[in-house]
């Protein structure tokens, strides 16, 4: 039996090989393997003016019964700032923005009173629209990931939004 | 010789004059949408944002992009809020408007956005191997 098959092969390999060229060609070009090596890249600038404006590095969007955007903006002088969008909490008058980390607002959101140990950036001056607060030169944004609008007197986080790289 | 020198300088007067202008030329953009890319199977990173141009035109821009190479890879926006990883477009009859083929698996582009795109409708950026029908990854877009 071997060698009836190996004798058929040997007859027909020029036209085996013939007919599994066009195979190979076609999965070559369906598959394109060479592809999981090879990266292409690419390195488009923007197609508009950014120059002079403030850049955005960060940002995020509220979570729980807050909704809207915090973005964290760079100033052509180095100066960082933090803007809220587009904000609607539930009304609340002691609510203060704080800036901390994600893993502790997570802990926090378990406990029904809570503190937190991250950065106060104030009182929240509006709790519906657009706002902007000063970011203070320590703010490490990688680490203090979070922003938070905490009311402080009962201890309760009212809405919060993860930082991500911009 | 003096008089060489000084079509030199003219010249090099004149080109200046025009690379300022063409860098004037170039407008400030506002962001409308923006969103990250998530997608395991393929390893698509990176951000997507739509920027609205003050003559109107509406631009979409990969920024810290990555994902893996492969062909006949497009950029398409969905009429979808989200698209999962394993997302089937031909299944669920998706709309898509093509942006245009992939331009690099990495590094920052830009893709024009068709004049009239509704973007409260395609809400969604995928990174979508047209041959296999898989999505690579895909970008949810959420106001800015």
């Amino acid at each position: 039996m071997a060698n009836r098959l190996s004798a058929w092969l040997a007859r027909y390999k020029l036209v085996l090989i013939a007919a599994s060229l066009p195979i190979l060609v076609g999965l070559w070009w369906a598959f394109r393997p060479e592809k999981l090596w090879i990266n292409q890249t690419v390195n488009e600038p923007a197609p508009f003016d950014t120059s002079g404006e403030p850049e955005p590095i960060f940002t995020g969007q509220f979570q729980g019964k807050t909704s809207g955007r915090v973005t964290v903006f760079k100033k052509p002088n180095g100066k960082e700032y933090l803007r809220l969008r587009d904000l609607t909490i539930p009304g609340d008058a002691d609510a203060h923005l704080e800036l901390t980390r994600s893993d502790e607002v997570n802990q926090a959101q378990a406990a029904a009173k809570t503190s937190l140990h991250g950065l106060d950036l104030g009182l929240l001056k509006t709790n519906q629209g657009d706002q902007n607060y000063d970011l203070p030169a320590p703010a490490d944004l990688t680490k203090n990931d979070a922003v938070v609008i905490y009311n402080q007197r009962i201890g309760t986080i009212l809405g919060w939004a993860k930082l991500e790289p911009f | 010789m003096l008089r060489y020198m000084q079509t030199r300088i003219a010249l090099a007067l004149l080109l200046s004059l025009m690379g300022f202008a063409y860098a004037s030329a170039q407008e400030k953009a506002q962001i409308l949408f923006t969103g990250a890319f998530h997608g395991k199977v393929h390893n698509t990173s990176g951000r997507a944002t739509v920027y609205q141009e003050s003559d109107g035109r509406l631009v979409l821009r990969l920024t810290k992009f990555k994902t893996s190479n492969g062909p006949d890879v497009h950029v398409v926006l969905i009429a979808a809020k989200d698209a999962d990883d394993d997302a089937n477009f031909l299944k669920n009859s998706t709309e898509k408007i093509k942006l245009g083929a992939l331009k690099g698996n990495e590094g920052d582009q830009n893709y024009d956005i068709p004049k009239g795109t509704d973007l409260q409708k395609f809400q969604t950026v995928s990174i979508y191997c047209e041959r296999f029908n898989a999505n690579f990854g895909a970008a949810p877009l959420k106001k800015f």
